[in-house]
């Protein structure tokens, strides 16, 4: 099969789709709901679109095309408030978060899809350990050539991606001591990690006609890069950050993800070579397992800082550009966080250390997601 | 098999009595059984335990006499209110308020299950007073079994859930109805205000005794974790006092566990978490009701025309139960496969209805021993025909993997399900 066009897209649209966990509303377990859910979903006018994912206690919602994070915000803020009239009719909970922290991997079941069949096929354990719940945003480019580029310039960002939306701790019941332990699933499969270096569509052709001609790919689909290429859309797709708690953070990613490619497209700011990638998998990893607390090296000059400071700074390089696109907010949301030092991972660490019931954690997120919706305070403290 | 007890009663003289004996080696038994049962047919262990206590009671166990009384009743009331404080716990009342459609269901499943019972028996020649009261008491479903099929099968999802929480709220229409039915029947017919008062008494005093218990939960709560063993027992040992007391004052115990597991879930709306912690024994003290259960319904007598009662009476049951849920699944989240499903996930009968059926004898051995002729056979090929037939329902709904499949050893290839 060969790859197919890179469609036209206009600069810095914004598409964003966020993997949700649906618990039941007893012992706060991952309940099986998909297809109940997507029933219900499709009976509700709204932008986007709401498909089902690996296992059937996952659900994937999805924006349409936005141009600002404010539509996205307003997109979103849709989807949300149908996801939990629709959870609360079926009197379960839908919540934000890369993990469910106390879900047993081999308990899951396999949403009933031909692609899910055969995956599950091909992975075994790995499938059901797919379990995890991530934020896509994607990122729309004016022509391929200039998407590869602004594919590997943001891959020196993946680490700030990572450490802004870590809502991952804990897995299995246990605190893994990382902030986001979903990116370690996804790191067993095979396709994963990073694009190939290729900065033009020819040369991007030609590596996937050659994986393609290997029969271990059929499409694009077949990678789970941490960025990839998505020429139906016109795109490029980031897949690295867990979903937030929240939609206001998940707005405030995709604003932080478009401020970035504008300084990128516009100003031309560096151009990314191989050996940025020679600190990639480091960077990740400090990022995955610290968070904000993370040390970040410098691709370009090798130099070390903490990426605390390293967010911040590009914070400021970005203002300009987050300004111009109405992504103030989104910016100032990501920053105070930064600031505080605070991220999802920590806030579940700190709600597990009050509750010692990671459950009632649970109940608690879910509470978070439901933001304005009918807001039912959590019982007692 | 009685002159065999009693040369064994000669021949031993156990420090905790002989009962005491017989009843541990048939537990034991029904322990083997259900395991067996499980591990050879997939299907659930519940079956295994009743088929034990239908054989003890066909072979004339004395552990257990009908009509119950004394530790043997005390035994059931309490394992039929440690389940439905557990099922009370999973109605949380918001939902009703987001799906009312939930209640209609639950309704119409009740109300037309009365009627239909009514009617049959009615025609087929039962007193309407024997008949009201069978009525009344299918209505119940029964969680407990449901609950253990849910466990065993590993079944989750829309459908088991659904059919929990119409099972037991059955349960509670039942339990109030009869509870204060048979509180009237040495009076005999009654006017409106007489049927209505005795139903005000039984739930008020069993709401009074199910607050307390919520309350007093509510409060160990604050202090002790809900995942230490010692909150699971102090649990235990709150229900077990519960059952006792709210008999004593004219309400209903298993009503006031359900009550005050609903009320808790109210008060509490954190997760239930000490169900895991009761583990063992919550389980034996289970699988002692299932046994109860049928040792004592199969001393039933069983002749032809009673054969044909029983039959019609749970064949339109269950038509029943389907047609009610059926009729309110319209706008309840539920699509109509999975409506028929519930419904037939709901035909099991047993602990409970034993319990109603023994409230009957104790107030009129006369319209209580009637009712307890079709009762008694009824409520044994319910709890392990209805246990099948939930397990039938819940596979079907895509809920569990094929249940009556042995457990295999090695790979296996076939569907994985949540817990």
């Amino acid at each position: 099969m060969s790859l197919e066009p890179f469609q036209k897209s206009s600069a810095l649209s914004l598409g964003v789709e966020l993997e949700m966990q649906l618990v039941n509303t007893h012992d706060y377990d991952l309940a099986p709901y998909a297809e109940d859910m997507l029933r219900l979903m499709s009976k509700i006018a709204l932008p986007g679109a709401v498909v089902p994912e690996m296992t059937s206690s996952m659900i994937e919602v999805s924006t349409g095309i936005c141009h600002s994070s404010a539509e996205v915000l307003g997109q979103l803020t849709q989807i949300r408030d149908a996801l939990v009239k629709s959870a609360d009719k079926l009197n379960i909970a839908v919540v934000g978060g890369g993990t469910h922290p106390f879900q047993q991997w081999h308990e899951r079941r396999i949403y009933d899809k031909p692609r899910f069949r055969e995956l599950s096929e091909l992975y075994g354990y790995l499938s059901k350990q797919f379990t995890i719940f991530g934020q896509h945003v994607h990122i729309g480019c004016p022509d391929a050539d200039t998407a590869l580029l602004t594919l590997h310039r943001m891959s020196r960002y993946i680490p700030h991606f990572i450490a802004l939306s870590a809502s991952s701790p804990y897995v299995q019941g246990q605190d893994t001591a990382f902030d986001s332990a979903r990116l370690n699933s996804v790191f067993a499969f095979p396709l994963s990690g990073r694009a190939p270096f290729a900065l033009t569509w020819d040369e991007f052709t030609v590596y996937f006609n050659k994986m393609a001609h290997t029969g271990v790919v059929k499409s694009m689909k077949d990678f789970y890069w941490d960025i990839r290429p998505k020429p139906e859309f016109g795109t490029i797709e980031i897949r690295v950050f867990d979903t937030p708690l929240t939609i206001e953070r998940a707005t405030a990613l995709a604003g932080y993800v478009q401020s970035l490619g504008s300084w990128f497209m516009n100003d031309q700011p560096f151009m990314p070579t191989e050996d940025d990638y020679l600190v990639y998998t480091y960077n990740r990893f400090q990022a995955c397992r610290f968070g904000l607390d993370a040390v970040y090296v410098d691709p370009a000059t090798g130099g070390h800082m903490p990426l605390r400071e390293h967010i911040l700074m590009t914070m400021a390089q970005i203002e300009r550009h987050a300004h111009r696109l109405d992504a103030s907010a989104s910016i100032h949301l990501l920053r105070t966080s930064v600031e505080r030092n605070d991220n999802d991972a920590r806030w579940l660490r700190e709600r597990q250390g009050e509750e010692r019931l990671l459950a009632e954690v649970i109940r608690q997120a879910a509470d978070r997601f439901r933001g304005g919706v009918d807001h039912e305070p959590g019982g007692f403290s | 098999m009685n002159e065999i007890m009693a040369i064994w009663a000669e021949w031993i003289k156990p420090s905790a009595g002989l009962p005491t004996v017989q009843w541990s080696i048939l537990l034991a038994l029904a322990a083997a059984a259900g395991h067996l049962v499980n591990r050879y047919t997939g299907l659930p262990k519940v079956i295994g335990y009743s088929a034990v206590g239908t054989f003890a009671g066909l072979a004339g166990f004395t552990g257990a006499a009908w009509p119950l009384q004394g530790t043997g009743l005390f035994l059931l009331e309490l394992g039929v209110a440690v389940v439905l404080f557990e099922a009370g716990g999973r109605i949380p009342l918001r939902w009703f308020r987001h799906n009312p459609m939930v209640l209609v269901q639950s309704l119409a499943e009740s109300t037309l299950t009365y009627f239909g019972v009514y009617w049959l028996l009615g025609l087929m020649g039962v007193p309407a007073v024997v008949a009201e009261s069978l009525a009344l008491v299918a209505m119940a479903a029964s969680p407990a079994v449901l609950s253990r099929v849910a466990i065993d099968t590993r079944a989750a999802g829309p459908v088991t859930e659904r059919a929990l929480v119409l099972s037991t709220l059955s349960t509670l229409y039942a339990l109030t109805l009869c509870s204060a039915r048979a509180g009237m029947l040495p009076r005999g017919e009654a006017g409106l205000s007489d049927t209505l008062l005795p139903v005000l008494v039984v739930l008020g005093l069993s709401v009074v005794v199910a607050a307390v218990l919520a309350l007093v939960l509510r409060t160990a709560l604050r202090v002790m974790s809900p995942t230490s063993e010692n909150t699971a027992i102090l649990l235990l040992s709150l229900i077990a006092a519960g059952a006792a007391l709210a008999s004593n004052f004219g309400g209903s115990a298993p009503l006031a566990a359900l009550l005050g597991g609903m009320l808790l879930k109210q008060l509490n709306p954190r997760p239930w978490s000490w169900p895991r912690q009761m583990g063992t024994a919550s389980s034996m003290l289970t699988m002692l009701m299932f046994v109860l259960v049928s040792v004592v319904a199969a001393q039933a007598d069983w002749s032809r025309p009673v054969a044909s009662l029983v039959l019609g009476l749970v064949v339109v049951r269950m038509i029943a139960k389907v047609a009610g849920v059926s009729l309110g699944n319209a706008g309840s989240g539920t699509s109509w496969r999975q409506g028929l499903w519930v419904g037939c996930a709901m035909s099991p009968m047993s602990s409970v209805a034993l319990l109603l059926v023994s409230q009957y004898v104790a107030a009129s051995s006369s319209i209580g021993g009637q009712v307890a002729v079709i009762a008694l056979p009824a409520i044994l090929l319910m709890e392990m025909l209805g246990a099948v037939l939930a397990t039938v329902a819940l596979y079907r709904a895509g809920e569990c993997s094929r249940p009556w499949s042995p457990v295999v050893r090695g790979a296996s290839t076939g569907p994985v399900h949540e817990s």
